[in-house]
C-alpha cells in the first residue's frame, strides 16, 4: 500500500500477507507531518498481526522531537505489539538521539497516576492529626501574641509604634471613604425598611430608635469588621505571606527577631485601636443616613435628635465598643496568622488571603452570636 | 528581506530606553547558525534589556531584530506568532509554572500548539526530559526541584517545539560549579551536535570560556557593544583595557577599597 505524499512527508507502508511490513519515510518528520500520517499508520499497522516491522528513515531530511517520538513509538512496538521492530537509515546525529531514549526509559519515566485509595480510618486519622496539629500551632500563635503584647506595647525598645502608626494609617484613614458610603447606605436601608412597617402601627417616629439600636449594638461593629476583614485582614495575610516567600521572615529570625512581636503585634495593636474608631464613625454615618430619610418623611430635626438620644444607653455603647475591639483582634490576628502559614508556590499568597478573609468572617459571626447570647443572659 | 541562511539572528541599530533613560544605543551584531553566542557585561550594562528586546518582550525605541529573515519588531498577528515559535526562551528564574508538574510544564507547548496524538506528546516530552537529565523528575513540582534542575527543566520546556534558536538568560548563575558545568555541557551538546543556535546572557566567566563561540560585550557608559569576538582573543588582545581586565578578573583599585 502506498500513501500519497502529505505536505513534505511521503509515507510508504508495505504490508505483506506473510506478516512482514516495511514503513518508509521520506521528507520532513515534524509535528505537522507526524500528526497527518498518524492515523494512516494506525489503520495500516494496528490490526495487521505482523511478525516483523522495518522502519526505513533513510529518506528523512528533517526530524524534530515529534518525529523522533513517532520513531520511538514504532520502535517500542506500540502499533505492532507482537512484531519485532527495527528502525534503520537514521542519520548519525539523529541515531544518537533516537538510541538515547529506550522503551525502558519510557516505562521508568512515565508520570504515575496520582490516584491512591485511602481507607476511611486512615482518612479519619489523617484529618484528626491535621486538625490537632493546626490547633497546636494556633495555640502557639495565641500564646506568642499574649507573651509579646506587653513588651510590644510598653517596652521602649521593643515596641514598634512607628510601624503601628504606618499600619493604622493604611488600614484606617484610607478606609474612611468606603466606610462612609457603606454606613450611610445602611442607614438609608434600615430607615426605609422599618419606616414602612412602623407606619402600619402609626409609629414611624420610632424609626430613629430602630436605627440607633441596630447600628450601635450590631450593624455598626459587624459591617465595619466585615469590611476590615476584606480590606485589612487580607492585606496583612498577603504582605506577611509575600515576606515569607521572599525569605524576609527567615532573615528576621536569623537576626534573632521573632516575627510575632516584630510584625504581628504592631498590626494587632493597630487593629484594636482602629476598629472601635471606625465602628463609631460607621455608627455616626448610619445614623446620619437614617436621619436624612426621616427628614424626608417630614419629621422635625429636633424631634429626630431627641428620639435618637433617648433610644440609647451607656451599656449599649459599651456592647458595641467591646464587639469592635474583639472583631479588631480577630481580623488582625487571623490575617497575620494566615500570612505566617503561607506555603511556597505561586498560588500560596492567594490561598492565604482567601483563608484570612473566610476565617475572619466566620469567627466574627461566631463572636457576634456569643455576644448576643451573653447580652441576653445578662439582661434576663 | 531574506536573511542569509547562516545568519538566523541579526540586530540592527537597536536603541532601547526606559522612558528618558537610554539603555542601549545603536547596537549592531549578527549571530551565526549553530553557534553559542554570549552577551556579557557588568551588572546594569543592559544585557537583560537587550534580551527582552530581542525576544519581543520590550519594544525598542528604534532599530530592527531580524529572526530567520523577518523583523520581529514590526511583525504583527500571525507573522509574529510564527516568529515566536522559531525560538525558545529560558528565563533566569526558570519561570516554570508552579501549579504544574515538570512533565506538564514541558508538555504544555505541545498541547497548545500541536495536534500530536497523546502517546506521541508523552513520548516527546519524556525524551526531552531525558535529554536534559530530568527523566525521573517528571512527577515532581517545580518547588521540589533544585535551582539547577529548574533551569534544566526550563531548557526542556523552551525546546518543546523544536525551535532552532534558544535564548538563555543567566543559565548558570547561582548554581554550584558542578551543576553549572552540567548546564554548560548541555548547551554545547545541543549546539554542536544538533545545530541549535544559542544566545546566552551571562557574566559567569568560567561558563563563557566553556561554551562561547563568540561573545559580544556591552558597556554601561558606551550604552552598546564595546567588544566582539572569541573570549580568549578578547582576554589577551582586546583594544579596550577595561575589556581585558573584565576577562582577567582584575578589580579596579579603589572601586570599593581605597588602595594603600
Amino acid at each position: 500500500m502506498k500513501a500519497a505524499a502529505q505536505n513534505e512527508l511521503e509515507t510508504d507502508v508495505q504490508v505483506r500477507p506473510d506478516g512482514h511490513a516495511r514503513v518508509v519515510f521520506r521528507g520532513r518528520l515534524d509535528a505537522q507531518t507526524v500528526t497527518e500520517c498518524w492515523s494512516q499508520l494506525e489503520q495500516s499497522l494496528l490490526d495487521a498481526k505482523l511478525q516483523t516491522l522495518q522502519v526505513d528513515a533513510g529518506g528523512v531530511s528533517f526530524c524534530d522531537g515529534s518525529g523522533l517520538a513517532l520513531l520511538c513509538h514504532l520502535n517500542m512496538g506500540r502499533m505492532t505489539p507482537e512484531a519485532t521492530v527495527s528502525v534503520v537509515g537514521l542519520e548519525a546525529g539523529l541515531e544518537k538521539l533516537f538510541r538515547g531514549f529506550t522503551a525502558e526509559d519510557y516505562e521508568a519515566f512515565r508520570p504515575k497516576p496520582l490516584m491512591k485509595s485511602v481507607s476511611f480510618p486512615e482518612m479519619l486519622g489523617g484529618a484528626v492529626r491535621h486538625w490537632t496539629k493546626n490547633l497546636h500551632e494556633e495555640m502557639d500563635f495565641v500564646g506568642a501574641i499574649m507573651a509579646g503584647l506587653p513588651a510590644g506595647l510598653f517596652h521602649p525598645k521593643r515596641s514598634r509604634w512607628a510601624e503601628t502608626l504606618r499600619v493604622f494609617e493604611l488600614a484606617g484613614p484610607n478606609a474612611v471613604p468606603i466606610v462612609s458610603l457603606m454606613s450611610l447606605l445602611l442607614g438609608f436601608i434600615i430607615a426605609f425598611e422599618s419606616a414602612r412597617r412602623l407606619a402600619e402601627f402609626g409609629a414611624q417616629l420610632y424609626v430613629a430608635n430602630t436605627i440607633m439600636v441596630v447600628m450601635v449594638r450590631d450593624m455598626g461593629p459587624l459591617m465595619t469588621a466585615i469590611l476590615l476583614a476584606g480590606r485589612t485582614g487580607s492585606a496583612f495575610a498577603a504582605e506577611i505571606g509575600t515576606m515569607k516567600i521572599n525569605e524576609e521572615l527567615d532573615a528576621l529570625q536569623t537576626f534573632g527577631l521573632d516575627p510575632v512581636p516584630y510584625l504581628v503585634i504592631p498590626r494587632i495593636v493597630a487593629g484594636v485601636f482602629l476598629t472601635p474608631l471606625l465602628t463609631f464613625y460607621s455608627i455616626l454615618m448610619g445614623v446620619v443616613g437614617g436621619a436624612i430619610v426621616m427628614l424626608g418623611l417630614g419629621f422635625a430635626f429636633p424631634l429626630i435628635l431627641h428620639q435618637l438620644a433617648s433610644s440609647i444607653q451607656l451599656h449599649d455603647l459599651g456592647a458595641g465598643a467591646s464587639k469592635a475591639v474583639v472583631f479588631g483582634v480577630i481580623v488582625s490576628a487571623v490575617g497575620c496568622w494566615q500570612g505566617l502559614r503561607t506555603q511556597q508556590g505561586p498560588s500560596a499568597v492567594g490561598l492565604s488571603t482567601t483563608r484570612a478573609v473566610v476565617t475572619s468572617l466566620l469567627l466574627i459571626i461566631v463572636a457576634d452570636a456569643c455576644f448576643s447570647a451573653i447580652s441576653y443572659v445578662l439582661k434576663s | 528581506m531574506n536573511a542569509p541562511p547562516d545568519i538566523p539572528i541579526s540586530v540592527k541599530d537597536l536603541t532601547v530606553s526606559y522612558g528618558e533613560n537610554v539603555i542601549l544605543q545603536n547596537v549592531n551584531f549578527q549571530v551565526r547558525r549553530g553557534e553559542v553566542f554570549v552577551v556579557l557585561g557588568v551588572s546594569g550594562s543592559g544585557k537583560s534589556t537587550l534580551l527582552k528586546a530581542m525576544i519581543g518582550l520590550y519594544p525598542p525605541q528604534s532599530g530592527e531584530v531580524w529572526i530567520e529573515g523577518a523583523n520581529l519588531v514590526t511583525a504583527e498577528g500571525e507573522e509574529r506568532l510564527g516568529l515566536l515559535r522559531k525560538f525558545g526562551v529560558m528565563y533566569q528564574s526558570g519561570a516554570l509554572f508552579g501549579s504544574m508538574t515538570v512533565f506538564e510544564n514541558v508538555r504544555l507547548p505541545l498541547d497548545e500548539f500541536t495536534d500530536l496524538s497523546e502517546p506521541l506528546k508523552e513520548l516527546a516530552t519524556l525524551a526531552r526530559l531525558k535529554l536534559v537529565g530530568l527523566g525521573a523528575a517528571g512527577d515532581k513540582m517545580p518547588s521540589e526541584l533544585s535551582g539547577g534542575m529548574q533551569k534544566r527543566a526550563a531548557i526542556a520546556r523552551a525546546m518543546a517545539l523544536d525551535p532552532g534558536i534558544l535564548f538563555l538568560d543567566e543559565p548558570s548563575s547561582g548554581l554550584d560549579p558542578i551543576t553549572s558545568s552540567g548546564i554548560d555541557l548541555l548547551i554545547v551538546e545541543l549546539a554542536h551536535h544538533f545545530g541549535m543556535t544559542f544566545v546566552v546572557v551571562t557574566h559567569e566567566l568560567p561558563s563563557i570560556y566553556s561554551i562561547a563561540d563568540r561573545v559580544v560585550m556591552l558597556g554601561s557608559s558606551a550604552k552598546g557593544v564595546i567588544a566582539e569576538g572569541k573570549p580568549a582573543e578578547l582576554r589577551d588582545n582586546a583594544a579596550d583595557p577595561w575589556v581585558r581586565r573584565f576577562f582577567n578578573r582584575e578589580p579596579e583599585l579603589g572601586y570599593f577599597i581605597q588602595p594603600t
